[in-house]
């Protein structure tokens, strides 16, 4: 497919491997966050880690949209999937987030109505055709789901769908970036910036980490040569003493963003003041909820939810997984207790975590043989 | 593009598809759209001017922009 194919191109790949080994300084230690899951994903799809110098490290940050939802509000989900008559629909990861009650997959099991959607709109269509019951679609994700959400209840506004309500767990990437810049765990050179956030948001929101941090971004794309080039083109800007927000995946991202998409989002969402983040504890202003214009919709003001704060498992390091302070397989239970068949903790449900990534891709084994 | 293995599933996983359009529902703001692997879906067009032959970037079953070859 085009877009895709020719960045996917083992040679070009090589080449590019060759021009980072030029571009490190020897005896200097890189270390770059790539702050999106489906970065993550990729570079241990394709063994992209494999193609670096030693001294180039990188390290996994909190953009996994499953791997940050707190186990209060996975409960929040299972109450609402056991009121009479509902039918609760959320994407297929969500549904094996364990809370302190189970899972979402497990509620089903004990024959709550839950089903899986690929978008937002499919729940919408669920309550149109099943009029006499309440459906609530379970919204997760960045940026990147939000605006998807947003048509969505613009629709069921504009339809007077009455019977469709959403749990809002949005949330936005620059509030828990600007938390791990000011930790004092964490000492980075550079970020791989997440090209499809930026889509929507542009690559503006993302010029604080140079302005305040003295640090580059490169916007990148998600295929094994986009991530090789923005690796060069962060370490090229180190080499040259610069440090500012370029943007490697211009086939997709305007710098502007998408402002018919900000648009939809500001009208349907409004901030709220914090949002506990899983592993990271509550961040401010780093949460959506529905706008007041939007309330009859808003699953929270529709049920009484428990929305009481569950602390995570104590083996779970999740935590230090998101914020990039340990690699998957440091942490006490990582392929042992925590497997993607049965995980304890969020970054071994979703294909985009970090521990799913380096579990189902070989890395267990490999980095186990090297200890 | 679908959820049958459970170790990868970039529906789910909130990642971004390639899909290229098919035909256009402009009414309905829909797109009838095709991924690499030719598994055909129904996409929100209401934030990109799409026609078909056009590649769009798909989130969530929302088309976030429409993908531009670059030099």
């Amino acid at each position: 497919m085009r877009f895709v194919d020719e960045f996917r191109d083992a040679e070009l790949g090589r080449v590019l491997a060759g021009e980072i080994v030029a571009a490190v300084e020897p005896g200097r230690h890189y270390k770059l966050m790539e702050v999106c899951g489906g970065h993550t994903h990729s570079i241990y799809k394709y063994g992209v880690d494999d193609l670096l110098p030693e001294n180039v490290e990188l390290v996994h940050g909190p953009g996994c949209p499953v791997c940050v939802i707190p186990m209060g509000r996975v409960d929040d989900g299972i109450a609402i999937a056991h009121e009479p008559g509902v039918i609760l629909t959320c994407f297929g990861d969500m549904m094996r987030v364990p809370g302190a009650r189970g899972t979402l997959l497990e509620a089903k099991a004990a024959g709550a109505d839950v089903r899986m959607v690929y978008s937002p709109l499919d729940a919408l269509r669920i309550a149109k055709s099943e009029p006499g019951r309440q459906v609530v679609f379970f919204a997760i994700g960045f940026e990147t789901t939000a605006p998807s959400t947003a048509l969505t209840l613009m629709r069921a506004k504009a339809e007077h769908v009455a019977n469709f309500s959403c749990v809002c767990n949005h949330v936005t990437i620059v509030p828990p970036l600007r938390a791990l810049l000011e930790s004092p765990d964490l000492r980075l050179d550079g970020f791989v910036g997440p090209g499809h956030v930026a889509t929507v948001v542009g690559a503006r929101p993302f010029q604080f980490i140079p302005a305040d941090h003295g640090q580059p971004v490169v916007i990148s794309g998600f295929e094994p040569v986009d991530i090789l080039q923005s690796v060069l083109m962060i370490l090229r800007q180190l080499r040259d003493g610069r440090h500012e927000v370029e943007n490697q995946y211009k086939r997709v991202v305007p710098w502007e963003g998408n402002l018919r998409a900000l648009e939809a989002m500001q009208e349907v969402f409004a901030l709220r003041p914090h949002f506990e983040w899983r592993g990271l504890g509550f961040i401010s202003q780093s949460g959506l909820r529905l706008a007041d214009a939007y309330a009859d919709f808003d699953a929270e003001r529709r049920w009484q939810l428990p929305d009481v704060r569950v602390a995570d498992p104590k083996a779970c390091q999740c935590g230090e997984v998101l914020k990039g302070v340990i690699k998957p397989w440091e942490c006490k239970v990582f392929g042992t207790a925590c497997t993607p068949e049965r995980p304890i903790g969020t970054c071994m449900v979703s294909s985009e975590g970090a521990c799913a990534a380096y579990y189902n891709y070989g890395r267990f084994a490999r980095d186990r043989e090297v200890v | 593009m679908s959820c049958e293995d459970p170790r990868h599933c970039i529906t789910c996983g909130d990642d971004g598809v390639p899909m290229r359009v098919l035909a256009i529902d402009a009414e309905r703001r829909l797109a009838l759209c095709a991924d690499e692997r030719g598994v055909h879906l129904s996409v929100e067009i209401a934030l990109v001017d799409a026609a078909p032959g056009d590649t769009l970037l798909v989130h969530a079953g929302t088309a976030l922009t429409r993908l531009e070859a670059t030099a």
